[in-house]
């Protein structure tokens, strides 16, 4: 492969065979170095030798750059007699220091004769035409001439090295090299005519922006993916909630601890209640169970929702008919000191099993299965209390290295709430905290990279073949 | 939840069994518990066990998983000679008193004990504010008969940990619980009392005790009181505090109430609630026998009545949880045992199916994935300085970093990308994710809706830079697209432009102001856009 100096180059010796890196340099109008280093490669690549060779050189002396300008002294003296005769004393007064040396030059190039004292011309006018040629340009001058010069010290020799380049290997086709081949060639036909440059193909590539998905919502979405495919059909509600979806349709009394103004993020402003019927039931729900006044404006209250159940109560509150199995994955909040293992937002899964015969049983199998399908085999049953489920359960997974982690509250409905919401089945709902379940089958060591704002981090985050397994 | 800090030797040697035998029993009482010391443990206990937050409680709960005793446990109450006379309190209307005879302090009993009094107030008090408690030692009242009233400010006595009188408006002012306590019941310028006839105050409800009747581990007989503005937590609480100290060895004796609710205290309810075999049974999936269910019962401490069809059970007055045959039926299973409940095989019953948002967010990750950008996932919650136009402010922020809901995903994506200047340019990212508007729609003002934003940023970057993905994205769902001029906080005039398909604008795209990049300190330009995939979904 050959660049496009290297073909320029030998091509010119095609046409001169041999040639100084000097002349290349003047005739290609490539810098000297060039051609030397190109001159290298070519020998390498075997197209040419390359002969050191020494080159004499003739540069002006001082004097001589002089003579050229004002004249030569024999030329001076001639011109002075305008061919007249003329005393010695005269001259010599006019001629001052030169008159020697005038006379001497002038003398052996039959310009003059002395006679007696006086100078006669035999010329009428003299030009030393052929030394100041000379001097010019002394590499085409005369031997005879140059040694003249030489002599008289208008000129001194230099000698200097310099490389031949002779061309040995005629035979080539020569191709210039390109970098990209364009349609127009290809359409052409000319890419024939060079050659593809080679590329550094071993070095590393500069950075490329990758297009990935987040490795947290792709859990959410395989999480959807397997409620689905367990036959339950998803379901939304907003963040901004009401007290009465988050708490009292829930079975969660007014003056709760957990409804307290730490335990949630407070929204100002007063909501609606449409359905008057169910407002009423509620209210008896939480009178009789809890024997207190239902306060109507605390269940108006906005809130942020601090669980999916939210979710939950208004799909129990739109009285669907049974059987249904529905889910929400969504946001929840909760104030809370930031850290490495909470959040102030974080996600649930909520599920709600509406059954004619649905059993404690039937839900232990249920919450089975999701965990069997998120990746948690072994998992154990614990008592637990929610104010809206009875028989309450929680549920513990088994991680490796960590032991049993509470992943999850769920129950039976209270027949109190099925009755608010005049549902004549047994239902079974829960709640899973998803955030920290990602956490520990991700391995991490902080909940907040879950929502890491270091774009470096996503970048980088190697792609786990077996991570939703 | 609330713990307590538990002498471990005392249940242990009361029990008989191990520690880890301990942990078991306690995992199907709903309670978790650790070590604190060698001789210590802490447990937690469930809101709807406040019975439980007393060793003796737990120990009696235990008797019965270890079929040592089965049944209700039988407490004798004897008369005695106190009356507890009731005047007008009107922030605080309800008391009743119990008397404590015959019990052993030391003191981690005696630690335990105000521990037991602190936890009630905590949690079936509503702290303090529904029921306070005074424990007294009976032995320092020298009156057999205590007066609840109330007392003007200027009323003096010597409050518990102190030595001198002082007026209760001190006691308010001046005193730890005073401060804390203090306005709970302070009404037209009264404050509760409890006091013998002769005036001297015993308490001075929801706040403090007096000095007087402190308790102390010599300590063997009590007087409790116990106020309140619910009748029904006041009965509840007393029973509770009473049964447990009689399961500890005290005799209860019953005072005298003067009152229009009830004549003598404690009151020591015993509601019945009767309950079939196959409630149960359909309940919990199972096939249990009566007289399983029967023993069952017994272990978890019931009295039951065989009516033949039926199981009328008791329930004793400290099981304040158990409201509806519901509740029973949990008690047999927990009972049984949640481990010996065999979960069902699980049956797929019908196909499920996914939201229409989860498929339009599902269609728009593939499509921003294949145009190269990176999916990020910023927080719903934000610092409002950036919002614009109207959105939820929360009221309680627990930091000003995060004390609004975004309204578009536009600050929170310039505030991850001014977060990532130092990182490898180009930065083309992208996040589907939901914001909160006003609504007048639905029931709370606001509604949700789901967006999609796309920002490139560099060194160097162009409108077309993000248009073309942008469009292609759209236009690969079968939209038609236009643009229109349009003007934006966040983006500079003349370089922005509303997407709009069939004449309904789905979304907003153009170059971020400098103002803005100066503001978040972003040393680079910024092409974003932001696009409203309800309105799409509803074209598609």
């Amino acid at each position: 492969m050959l660049s496009e100096n290297e073909v320029k180059i030998l091509e010119y010796l095609k046409k001169v065979k041999e040639d100084t890196a000097e002349n290349i340099s003047k005739q290609l109008n490539i810098p000297i170095e060039t051609v030397f280093s190109i001159s290298q490669l070519l020998k390498e690549k075997g197209y040419i030798t390359v002969e050191e060779e020494k080159i004499t050189k003739y540069e002006l002396t001082d004097e001589g750059k002089e003579r050229l300008q004002n004249g030569l002294p024999e030329e001076i003296l001639v011109n002075t007699l305008g061919g007249k005769e003329a005393k010695i004393q005269d001259v010599k007064d006019k001629l001052g220091k030169d008159f020697e040396i005038a006379i001497g030059w002038a003398k052996r190039k039959g310009l003059i004769k002395i006679e007696k004292d006086s100078i006669i011309p035999l010329v009428q006018h003299y030009e030393a035409k052929e030394e100041k040629e000379a001097l010019l340009k002394p590499e085409t001058a005369k031997k005879e001439i140059l040694q003249e010069l030489l002599s008289r010290k208008f000129l001194v020799k230099k000698e200097e090295k310099t490389s031949r380049l002779k061309l040995i290997k005629e035979e080539i086709e020569i191709k210039p090299a390109i970098t990209f081949l364009t349609p127009e060639l290809l359409a052409s036909g000319e890419w024939r005519k060079y050659s593809l440059k080679e590329y550094n193909v071993e070095a590393y590539p500069p950075f490329y922006p990758l297009g990935r998905k987040h490795f947290f919502k792709e859990f959410l979405e395989r999480l959807k993916d397997i409620m689905k495919e367990l036959g339950f059909k998803e379901f939304y509600s907003d963040y901004v909630e009401i007290e009465f979806y988050n708490f009292d349709l829930l079975f969660q009394a007014q003056d709760h601890p957990a409804r307290e103004i730490h335990d949630s993020f407070s929204i100002p402003g007063e909501g609606k209640l449409q359905d008057e019927r169910l407002v009423e039931k509620v209210k008896e729900m939480h009178e009789n169970g809890w024997k207190y006044k239902w306060d109507k404006k605390i269940a108006t209250r906005l809130m942020l929702r601090s669980q999916t159940t939210a979710t939950t109560a208004r799909i129990l509150a739109s009285k669907p008919t049974p059987p249904l199995r529905a889910f929400t994955i969504g946001k929840v909040f909760r104030p809370d000191s930031i850290d490495a293992t909470h959040l102030i937002e974080f996600h649930q899964l909520d599920g709600l099993v509406i059954e004619e015969d649905f059993t404690f049983r039937d839900l232990l199998g249920t919450l089975k299965e999701i965990f069997s399908r998120i990746g948690i085999k072994e998992i154990k049953f614990k008592p637990a209390y929610f104010p809206f489920t009875e028989p309450s359960v929680e549920v513990y997974g088994k991680i490796e290295g960590l032991g049993w982690v509470e992943m999850c509250g769920a129950g039976l409905l209270r027949p109190e709430i099925l009755r608010a919401v005049e549902i004549n089945s047994p239902a079974g709902a829960w709640g899973i905290g998803i955030d920290r379940l990602a956490m520990l089958l991700f391995g991490l060591k902080d909940i907040r990279l879950l929502y890491s704002n270091d774009v470096e981090y996503l970048r980088n985050r190697k792609v786990d073949m077996n991570a939703y397994d | 939840m609330p713990t307590i800090n538990v002498y471990k030797w005392r249940l242990l040697n009361e029990l008989k069994i191990n520690e880890s035998k301990l942990e078991d029993l306690l995992f199907n009482l709903k309670s978790e518990m650790k070590p604190i010391d060698q001789d210590h443990i802490e447990i937690e206990i469930n809101n709807d066990r406040p019975d439980l937050l007393f060793v003796y409680g737990i120990i009696r709960a235990i008797k019965g998983l270890l079929k040592r005793e089965l049944g209700e446990a039988k407490y004798p109450v004897k008369s005695t000679d106190y009356s507890f006379e009731i005047k007008e309190v009107k922030s605080r209307p309800y008391a009743l008193a119990a008397i404590i005879e015959g019990i052993k302090l030391d003191d981690e009993l005696l630690k335990e004990l105000i521990q037991f009094q602190e936890k009630l107030h905590i949690t079936i008090g509503r702290k303090r504010k529904k029921v306070a408690i005074g424990l007294h030692d009976l032995r320092k009242i020298d009156s057999k008969k205590i007066l609840y009233t109330t007392v003007d400010l200027n009323y003096k006595f010597v409050p518990l940990n102190s030595t001198k009188e002082m007026t209760v408006k001190e006691v308010l002012e001046s005193t730890e619980q005073g401060k804390e306590y203090g306005n709970i019941s302070l009404f037209d310028g009264k404050m509760p009392a409890i006091m013998q006839d002769d005036g001297q105050i015993l308490s001075l409800p929801p706040v403090i005790n007096s000095e007087k009747t402190r308790i102390e581990t010599s300590t063997t007989d009590l007087f409790i009181d116990v106020t309140g503005t619910s009748l029904d937590a006041v009965i509840s609480t007393l029973d509770i505090l009473v049964t447990n100290l009689a399961e500890m060895g005290g005799k209860i004796g019953e005072v005298k109430v003067i009152s229009p609710y009830t004549d003598k205290s404690p009151i020591l309810r015993h509601n019945k609630i009767a309950i079939s075999v196959d409630y149960i049974n359909k309940v919990l999936g199972t096939n249990l026998q009566k007289e399983e269910i029967i023993e069952y019962l017994k272990m978890a401490r019931f009295d039951v009545n065989d009516l033949g069809k039926e199981i009328e059970v008791i329930i004793p007055p400290y099981r304040v949880d158990i409201l509806a045959p519901i509740d029973l039926t949990e008690e047999v299973a927990m009972t049984v045992g949640y481990s010996n409940l065999t979960p069902s095989p699980y049956k797929i019953e019908s196909i499920g199916s996914l939201s229409d948002k989860t498929k339009v967010t599902r269609l728009i990750r593939d499509l921003s994935i294949g145009a190269s950008f990176t999916e990020i996932f910023t927080f719903v919650l934000t610092n409002d300085s950036l919002l614009k136009g109207e959105y939820a402010k929360i009221s309680n922020p627990v930091t000003i970093d995060y004390d609004a809901v975004r309204n578009s995903l536009i600050p929170t994506m310039l505030q991850f990308l001014s977060k990532n200047q130092h990182s490898r340019m180009p930065i083309r990212v992208f996040e589907v994710g939901e914001v909160v508007v006003k609504s007048e729609d639905g029931e709370t003002g606001y509604k949700n809706r789901l967006n999609a934003v796309y920002a490139i940023m560099n060194s160097k970057v162009s409108f077309e830079d993000l248009q073309s993905p942008v469009h292609y994205i759209l236009t690969s769902l079968g939209l038609e697209v236009e643009y229109r001029r349009e003007k934006n906080y966040y983006l500079i005039e003349g370089r922005t432009a509303g997407i709009y398909s069939k004449g309904k604008m789905i979304g907003l795209i153009g170059e971020v102001k400098p103002e803005i990049l100066e503001e978040l300190k972003i040393k680079y330009p910024i092409i974003i856009s932001e696009i409203y995939l309800d309105e799409i979904e509803k074209l598609l």
